[in-house]
């Protein structure tokens, strides 16, 4: 993954490299500022882990990072603390969350080849429109969209939530991989017409090859979003059983509410775990992604 | 190279099909999830539909009882502005002076850069809102902190229609990450011979920022105020987790989407929730627009 992530292409400046940086007060003082936000800014995720390691009756009287007799009974609580067991719930926000990671990087990238390479009448037009969609927000198609997938029988099923993935409607990854196309040299695509290749082969062995850093990165926010994702699933999964488990974790908030605040702890631990995975698998691709195109997460 | 000739010539003569026939999942999407509804839900606010009956025509009657007999509508306005306007400046503050502290070439760069951008990946789920509603509880993390610390019995911070909204701007700012790695991106393209030159011309630190850093960066604090409004004005999951869905207490959360939210899905008003979606768009666009119109007066683009 090393090689994904390294690619180039994605240019991060270099760190500046003068090496004087003041006094060494002022040195000591920059670091004691860096730790001390660090310290603010992490102690309520790490609190809440340790929490999820502790008995109930110590989590009001704990303000430590450091659980005396850690336990995971909370863990096997919230687990089995709904109706179905969040293993279900896991279960269904993974299949969302490849579908729609599988839908995005397909569809998107198609629509990119065609902005970029292929010449037909109509596609300035187009361009124009895609470019339109980047800043419209989710509002104003909400209603009429939901009202369709009523109306076609979706609504309590994982359609709505893939489905359009699938016809390309997060403008920001085609934007995202037409910036990344325009940088990948011609010559290569005319080498293979001469070589006889077709528009579809020169996407599948020239245009995609090259650009496995912007379809990973891509691939990684989509999942990542999907699985954040709260408002998508709230209006269009009805039965617990089809719940993700960020539905799941809400609707445990009201089950087990303010009594069994160890139970919910480790639930939301585990709903943020595959994101921290993620994030340790890929934090430079996500950082760099950050940085040259201004996503806002 | 006459085969070269036909070759491309025969490219270009198919690319019509190729080009539509790439194009067509996009062409799909736009078409039937974003063009139809865009003009249905315009036509949606006209109309008194709820989804059971066929929708009546009530021409602007939604968008004038929204202006005029709507206590909800105003009290979800507010709440939603004084968020936007006290998270994104405190948001894009903090952001720039940690990107600032970390641009000193310190070593450990990468680490404490990472770290600081977590919150804002996990920052949007449902467990950091769930940690949030137990933190600014009456018996939670930061009363406790206050308790052993100063002996100070707090209130809780949650369940208080004068805090609640607060802690949901400090969630807010506590994403600050993507911000600070934007700006760290910005400042690396500012070269350091101006630095040096000012220097050599005894210009201070503090003056070097407000003379040459800040100057120079406005490209990139225009770009993030304009994201992050956007963003803080499309808040919902953490209001609606912390509140329960309700916007409460007293409504004192009631961010424009949550009420847009139970206007349409709770109460199933589909007419007049789609005129509330219609004056969130045209807000945010109003506001993108404003930005850019004042952008000329005060960002610094070099050429």
């Amino acid at each position: 993954m090393t090689e994904v992530v390294r690619a180039p292409a994605i240019a991060f400046p270099a760190a500046p490299s003068r090496a004087d940086i003041g006094s060494p007060w002022r040195r000591a003082f920059a670091y004691a500022l860096l730790l001390a936000v660090t310290f603010v800014l992490l102690y309520p995720l790490l609190w809440m882990v340790a929490s999820s390691l502790r008995p109930d009756s110590e989590i009001f009287h704990s303000t430590s990072l450091i659980p005396q007799a850690p336990t995971f009974d909370a863990y096997s609580r919230g687990w089995n603390g709904l109706s179905v067991g969040f293993s279900q719930l896991f279960l269904n926000s993974l299949l969302i969350s490849v579908l729609v990671v599988i839908g995005n990087v397909m569809s998107c990238a198609m629509a990119a080849y065609a902005f970029t390479r292929l010449r037909f009448r109509g596609r300035g037009f187009w361009f124009a429109m895609m470019l339109g969609t980047l800043m419209l927000p989710q509002h104003a198609v909400l209603i009429p969209q939901y009202i369709m997938f009523l109306k076609l029988g979706w609504v309590n099923t994982i359609l709505p939530l893939t489905i359009p993935k699938f016809l390309a409607v997060d403008a920001f990854f085609v934007f995202l991989m037409v910036q990344f196309f325009r940088g990948i040299p011609r010559e290569l695509d005319e080498a293979a017409v001469m070589d006889g290749c077709g528009p579809l082969r020169i996407f599948l062995k020239v245009i995609l090859p090259l650009s496995t850093p912007v379809l990973a990165t891509a691939a990684v926010f989509s999942f990542i979003w999907t699985w954040d994702d709260f408002f998508a699933p709230l209006i269009y999964l009805n039965d617990i059983e089809k719940y993700t488990a960020q539905l799941g974790l809400r609707t445990f908030v009201d089950s087990a509410g303010q009594s069994d605040w160890g139970a919910l702890f480790a639930m939301s631990t585990l709903t943020v775990l595959p994101i921290f995975i993620l994030f340790l698998m890929f934090q430079r691709l996500l950082i760099e992604g950050i940085a040259t195109t201004g996503m806002k997460r | 190279m006459p085969n070269a000739a036909a070759a491309s010539a025969r490219a270009v003569q198919g690319d019509d099909l190729a080009g539509y026939g790439f194009l067509l999942p996009w062409l799909l999407g736009f078409l039937l999830l974003t063009l139809g509804p865009v003009a249905a839900s315009f036509y949606l606010s006209l109309t008194d539909y709820s989804g059971l009956s066929a929708p009546n025509w009530v021409g602007i009657e939604n968008y004038t009882r929204i202006a005029t007999d709507d206590p909800r509508f105003i009290t979800a306005m507010t709440v939603t502005f004084t968020f936007v306007l006290l998270s994104v400046p405190l948001k894009l503050i903090f952001a720039l002076g940690v990107a600032v502290a970390l641009n000193k070439g310190l070593t450990g760069l990468s680490f404490f850069r990472a770290v600081f951008y977590l919150p804002s990946l996990i920052g949007g789920s449902v467990a950091i809102a769930v940690l949030w509603r137990q933190v600014f509880a009456g018996d939670g993390l930061l009363n406790q902190a206050l308790h052993t610390l100063f002996g100070y019995e707090g209130p809780s911070w949650i369940a208080n229609p004068s805090t609640s909204l607060y802690t949901l701007v400090l969630l807010a700012v506590w994403q600050f990450g993507s911000s600070m790695i934007i700006f760290l991106a910005g400042l690396r393209q500012i070269p350091q011979d101006i630095y040096e030159a000012a220097s050599i011309d005894g210009a201070q630190p503090v003056r070097q920022f407000f003379k040459i850093t800040l100057p120079l960066l406005t490209p990139v604090i225009f770009f993030n105020a304009v994201i992050q409004t956007i963003d803080a004005f499309k808040a919902f999951t953490s209001a609606f987790v912390i509140s329960d869905g309700t916007g409460g207490p007293i409504d004192s959360t009631l961010f424009y989407t949550l009420y847009l939210y139970q206007e349409a899905f709770t109460n199933f008003r589909f007419g007049y929730a789609s005129a509330l979606a219609w004056i969130l768009v045209l807000i945010i666009a109003a506001f993108t627009a404003l930005s850019f119109l004042s952008a000329r007066y005060w960002v610094h683009y070099d050429d």
